[in-house]
């Protein structure tokens, strides 16, 4: 297991460092991203973003730019790994799939944190927000990127079978922006509990959002935050396995 | 330190390959195509079995399916006796395989970082990964070239790097698809050489190539699928024997003389040309050639040669034998030694 992760961490990082070109446009491209979202909305309604919650909206887009990169890395590297002729080999290696591409998962965020820090920083610079990271939110950010991977996994399921997410992905990003800003977990009624347990991620960064504001959070924020973390992996998991094995059962493993 | 396989400490010590009753059919929109069926073979440690046929003909879903990339709809597979599906992770653990069609390696890393990769992720330790790296470097002679991307190399030698990727962890099994199509004649000749040493080194290797003389070459017994199924199987020699015709070709240094048919008048020898003979050895108790040598002589005479089929014709023939029978029942002939032909099912 240790080997597994090493060894895809030292792939990880060898090709950040020897194409930095790559991870570089990445973070401009996110950088400027927010940048023009961010003058942009102010030059339209010539009033501050966020209702002067500057550092809430920085925040959030620091913790959509994880969402994503842990929801579409696994996606993407099966897409790239069929296209590039390795998919088969990975998958004769003595591990299981899932737990392959869950480390590679995990291993993306690993490496994406220096960048994701640097482009953090620079919009803090730009906007001239700051805000204070308590270890109390550890917990729920952890909670996000493992419910992140679990919607990971099932992005690279249809990877495993059509090959192409790219179009999923742009849907995918809305839909992570939507969950961001939408107040489902706090909405009351038996109801909203449980979409908020089934819709993911949605309770995860209602919480990361209330604990680093201060704000008081519910027990029932918790246990949809749980619930909604251990269905959406699981589901993530179940339906990798089942995906790796149909893929088998076509014989479309290597298709590109 | 020795380098050793984990996986085979655990339980498999290694052991033949045996495909036991393999089919597979795909489902398309057009409708069901029958892949693969009943596919039965066995490579015992140190063998090197040619899986032949033509394109369609069903040898990279064998080989896939054999791989575990590809789940059968009947039959096993299994390593030193141990089910492919009931452990695969074990099993697995045993193969190493270089696909065809596949780059299987990463190419924006280098030589020895891709070496190291695979390694670790067949769970050698990262020392043993880098011991074992060197060792298959040197061994087919790119040492020098491990420091360098695998995309500045040739195919030639990219080839020779996704075989050591697959040796890494020193499997019992080696599945080779296609391994010298499109090399150079040095690199092909590399890739022979390294393939024959794993199988003097006790590796089971099956091979799929439409490369006949490298075929004939490598191989100790021989496979022939056509529409998905076995049409023809046995050692290679065995097979080359069966096929080839008890005809002996005599040719001259100079034209025959006018009367040579006359002087041959009872013997089973016929003129075919105007240098060259042939001699029906059907019947021979081991004195006609003889018989046709002396009244041949004093004509010089350039070489002697006895028709021995080699690969290609066998191919050649079976294929087109196996036009006609595999719609059809399952005719099994067996000839004399260990050749099986037909629709070989079992």
């Amino acid at each position: 297991m240790i080997g597994l992760l090493i060894a895809e961490w030292r792939r990880m990082v060898v090709e950040a460092v020897r194409y930095p070109l790559d991870t570089i446009s990445g973070m401009v491209t996110l950088f400027m991203l927010f940048v023009g979202l961010f003058y942009g909305a102010r030059y339209i309604t010539q009033s501050p973003v966020g209702g002067g919650r500057l550092d809430t909206v920085v925040l959030g887009y620091a913790v959509w730019m994880l969402m994503m990169a842990a929801t579409s890395d696994m996606g993407w590297q099966i897409q790239n790994e069929a296209q590039n002729g390795t998919l088969e080999q990975v998958m004769l290696v003595p591990w299981s799939s899932r737990l392959v591409f869950l480390v590679r998962g995990v291993m993306a965020i690993a490496a994406f944190l220096v960048p994701c820090a640097v482009i953090i920083a620079g919009l803090l610079a730009v906007t001239h927000a700051h805000f204070v990271w308590t270890p109390v939110a550890l917990v729920p950010m952890a909670l996000v990127l493992a419910t992140a991977w679990g919607l990971g996994l099932l992005v690279a399921s249809l990877g495993l079978l059509i090959k192409r997410v790219g179009q999923m992905m742009q849907i995918i990003q809305f839909l992570l922006l939507f969950v961001i800003i939408a107040p489902i977990a706090v909405l009351a009624g038996i109801g909203w509990h449980v979409v908020a347990m089934l819709v993911p991620l949605t309770a995860q960064v209602t919480l990361l959002r209330d604990l680093l504001n201060g704000v008081s959070v519910s027990h029932w924020v918790w246990l949809e935050a749980l619930v909604n973390f251990a269905v959406t992996l699981i589901a993530g998991l179940a339906l990798f396995g089942g995906a790796d094995r149909l893929a088998r059962r076509r014989g479309i493993l290597g298709h590109y | 330190m020795p380098v050793t396989n984990e996986m085979g400490a655990a339980g498999i010590q290694g052991g033949a390959l045996e495909v036991v009753d393999l089919s597979k059919v795909f489902h398309t929109r057009t409708g069901a195509i029958p892949a693969v069926q009943g596919v039965s073979f066995r490579v015992a440690p140190g063998e090197v079995l040619a899986f032949l046929g033509p394109n369609g003909a069903g040898k990279t879903t064998t080989i896939k399916m054999t791989a575990g990339l590809v789940l059968p709809d009947a039959g096993d597979v299994r390593v030193g006796g141990v089910s492919l599906w009931a452990r695969h992770d074990a099993v697995t653990a045993q193969l190493g395989a270089v696909l065809e069609g596949s780059r299987n390696l990463y190419w924006r890393l280098t030589v020895r970082e891709n070496l190291e990769y695979w390694g670790t992720m067949r769970r050698l330790s990262i020392r043993a990964a880098r011991q074992r790296a060197d060792e298959l470097l040197e061994r087919v002679g790119l040492a020098d070239r491990a420091r360098n991307t695998v995309q500045t190399l040739s195919r030639g030698m990219q080839q020779k790097v996704a075989l050591c990727q697959a040796l890494m962890h020193r499997p019992h099994v080696l599945l080779l698809d296609e391994p010298t199509l499109g090399l150079d004649f040095e690199s092909g000749e590399g890739i022979k050489r390294v393939v024959r040493q794993l199988a003097q080194e006790g590796t089971a290797v099956l091979l799929t190539t439409h490369q006949l003389d490298v075929a004939q070459e490598l191989s100790d017994r021989v496979a022939m699928i056509r529409s998905g199924r076995l049409v023809l199987e046995g050692a290679t020699a065995d097979v080359l024997a069966r096929y080839s015709q008890p005809v002996a070709t005599i040719v001259a240094a100079t034209p025959w003389p006018a009367d040579m048919a006359m002087r041959l008048a009872g013997l089973p020898a016929a003129v075919t040309g105007v240098d060259t003979l042939s001699v029906d050895l059907a019947d021979d108790r081991g004195s006609t050639l003889y018989q046709v040598l002396a009244r041949l002589n004093p004509h010089p005479l350039l070489k002697i040669e006895r028709h021995q089929a080699d690969l290609a014709q066998v191919f050649q023939e079976v294929m087109g034998d196996a036009a006609g029978e595999v719609g059809g029942a399952t005719p099994v002939a067996l000839s004399a030694g260990s050749v099986r032909e037909g629709a070989v099912t079992s």
